[in-house]
């Protein structure tokens, strides 16, 4: 594969694999930064879109980090951060893969960087799903209701929900991103009538739970077995709102926010209750939603839930619209969320505004 | 078209105490409420443990009110509100005789659903949506007296969800029931659409009706070869619905150049689990 570089020259991108621009010496220029993986779309879009606006843009894997400080003059550089990859499906580790990723973003928040497109102490806190609640909610954003309590057992968790009447809960592994472990749980709790429903993308393996790319739905005994190995995590429990739905679907939306302004509204369709698009799940255009009353509502949410994170310039905001009332509901946050597939194998366009912003935020630094 | 409207309980009405009976109350002092044509009932609140006899038994109690309501749906609810399997439905023996204006009436959720001694001189489309519909519902609407019915769409389920008959159930119900002005004819949703094709191609029925549905079940070739063969003799057939089938390409084209019309959209691929492959009905949970 070749590419013009900025100076119109072009070149074989197998000679120089980690930078999209041509420079003598690399040390003393003002660029982007990108860490990750350096396999995949994320890296492969981006740097298309830095291409396209002449910007250079080096790119440092997970595992050379060390070595960025002696190669990099950082004052000069706005330094972007992809999460690493992740090789274990392993539910049970992931809290120890989370712990380590934040010590590396810990790590990295020591850099004398000119400017982080998303800061990693920022990056950081949104891993945990109860941290950023809280401060959204803090601040009054809408957010679906998350509970204070944590459940080492099945029972002590049905007890709550007897407790609370409560019939329909999301359980997510406090530490984790997109569906790992996330579970909506169903449960009649009446002594004459009990019996649980699970949906579920991990499976029960080898005595352990494996993250897989399938939705499951179990019942009774299977479910019990699948709840006990699941709340040896640290769970959350979140109450589940019936999503709107749109023909057989009921969908929720992938927000894009970038720099206070909304670059992308995705909605992301499912005939289960999760609806992460690694699931098979399939998204469409949200025009076709004619939500033109609402866009103003989701806008107005997810600007103020950006609003808490000022060090954040580019958010994924998982949203809902609750069935009926169309009320929007801020899921989470991700601070690592900007690869839509519907964007990227079109017009790339959260790229390409992204590499926009980061020109002026290098502009800033000199 | 009359005027509908649908009445639903979110999460936050149903915390708050509301149920059947409040809805009912709310129901009858709305003022949009005598201007409907049509009724619609989604969520009454907790309907996985309380059942929705409250708005029956108001029907059946103040029929007067109800007076100007020609069709009628009890659970419009989808899965991300309850499981169709969970909805809790009730006793519809009272509402044939409160109703006599009724012309539809569609039903979702079949647990704790009856129907009674159904007679019932108006109605003219009878749709129960469901998981798993028992033999008991089936032989009430085998033994209905509903001269006027143009329409029967039945899901007829999965064994786990409350269907505990087979194929001869379906015949028996073809053949002992009695709709002489019956025009479309589903059965739908059935793990064993294949036997149930063969069971509605030889009912008395398939001669008189001008719409088949057979979808949402687990049609395959073997299915969709017996209607190849059987509809080119019945020419009073103008529509052939399978949508959600597991239908070859081949087979699928060629029922798709039947000359009437066909919706064979939706075509589904068996799953392997476990070495055996596994098909299964649209809605069932």
């Amino acid at each position: 594969m070749a590419h013009r570089d900025a100076d119109g020259i072009t070149k074989s991108s197998s000679i120089l694999p980690h930078n999209v621009c041509v420079q003598k010496d690399g040390k003393g220029s003002s660029r982007i930064i990108l860490i990750g993986s350096d396999h995949g779309k994320r890296k492969q879009y981006f740097e298309q879109a830095a291409r396209e606006a002449g910007i250079c843009c080096s790119f440092y894997d997970w595992k050379d980090i060390r070595c960025i400080e002696q190669k990099e003059d950082l004052k000069r550089c706005v330094v972007k951060i992809d999460a690493p990859e992740w090789n274990s499906c392993r539910l049970n580790e992931l809290d120890a893969l989370t712990k380590q990723y934040e010590e590396g973003l810990l790590a990295l928040s020591r850099l004398k960087a000119g400017a982080f497109w998303n800061h990693p102490l920022d990056i950081a806190e949104l891993l945990d799903k109860q941290r950023c609640k809280k401060r959204l909610a803090l601040a009054g954003v809408t957010v679906t209701e998350m509970y204070e309590e944590r459940f080492s057992g099945r029972e002590e968790l049905f007890g709550f929900l007897r407790e609370n009447r409560l019939h329909q809960v999301f359980l997510k592994p406090v530490k984790g991103s997109g569906a790992a472990g996330v579970t909506a749980l169903r449960a009649s709790l009446l002594p004459t009538n009990g019996r649980i429903a699970l949906y579920t993308c991990a499976a029960l393996e080898q005595g352990g739970l494996v993250n897989t790319k399938q939705m499951y739905r179990l019942e009774g005994a299977d479910a019990e077995a699948y709840l006990d190995h699941l709340l040896k995590l640290d769970c959350v429990v979140e109450k589940w709102y019936p999503k709107s739905t749109f023909q057989k679907y009921c969908y929720d939306l992938r927000v894009i926010v970038q720099d206070g302004q909304i670059d992308y509204i995705l909605p992301r369709l499912s005939k289960g209750p999760i609806t992460n698009l690694q699931l098979n799940n399939h998204s469409m255009e949200f025009e076709a939603l004619h939500l033109d009353e609402t866009e103003e509502r989701i806008t107005e949410l997810c600007i103020q839930a950006a609003n808490c994170y000022p060090r954040l310039h580019g958010i994924g905001m998982d949203v809902l619209l609750e069935q009926g009332s169309g009320q929007p509901y801020i899921i989470e946050l991700n601070a690592q969320g900007d690869l839509l597939h519907r964007d990227v194998y079109g017009e790339n366009r959260i790229y390409r505004r992204q590499v926009e912003l980061m020109r002026e935020m290098l502009r800033q630094i000199g | 078209m009359g005027k509908s409207k649908t009445y639903a309980y979110d999460y936050d009405d149903y915390e708050d105490g509301k149920n059947a009976e409040t809805m009912v109350e709310e129901i009858l002092s709305d003022p949009e409420f005598a201007e409907l044509q049509e009724l619609i009932i989604g969520g009454w609140g907790g309907e996985y443990e309380d059942d929705c006899q409250a708005i029956l038994d108001a029907v059946a109690e103040k029929p007067d009110k109800f007076s100007h309501i020609t069709k009628l749906f009890i659970g419009d609810m989808d899965y991300e509100v309850c499981e169709v399997s969970w909805i809790m439905q009730g006793d519809y023996s009272r509402l044939w005789k409160a109703m006599p204006q009724l012309k539809e009436l569609t039903i979702k959720g079949s647990m704790e659903l009856r129907l009674g001694s159904i007679e019932h001189e108006n109605l003219e489309s009878l749709t129960i949506i469901c998981g798993g519909l028992g033999t008991d519902v089936i032989k009430e609407i085998e033994q209905a007296k509903l001269p006027n019915l143009k329409k029967l769409l039945l899901y007829i389920g999965v064994e786990n969800y409350g269907f505990d008959g087979n194929a001869d159930t379906i015949a028996q119900l073809l053949a002992n029931s009695d709709f002489p002005k019956l025009r479309y004819l589903g059965i739908t949703d059935s793990e064993i659409q294949d036997e149930l094709t063969a069971v509605v191609l030889e009912s008395k029925y398939i001669s008189q009706i001008t719409t088949l549905d057979l979808s949402n079940g687990t049609l395959t070739d073997k299915g969709g070869e017996l209607l190849l063969n059987k509809l080119p003799a019945l020419p009073n057939i103008k529509k052939l619905d399978v949508h959600y089938h597991f239908l070859s390409d081949e087979v699928m084209k060629r029922i798709e150049a039947l000359p009437i019309e066909t919706d064979v959209s939706e075509q589904e691929k068996a799953e392997r689990w476990k070495g055996e492959l596994w098909l299964t009905a649209m809605l069932t949970e």
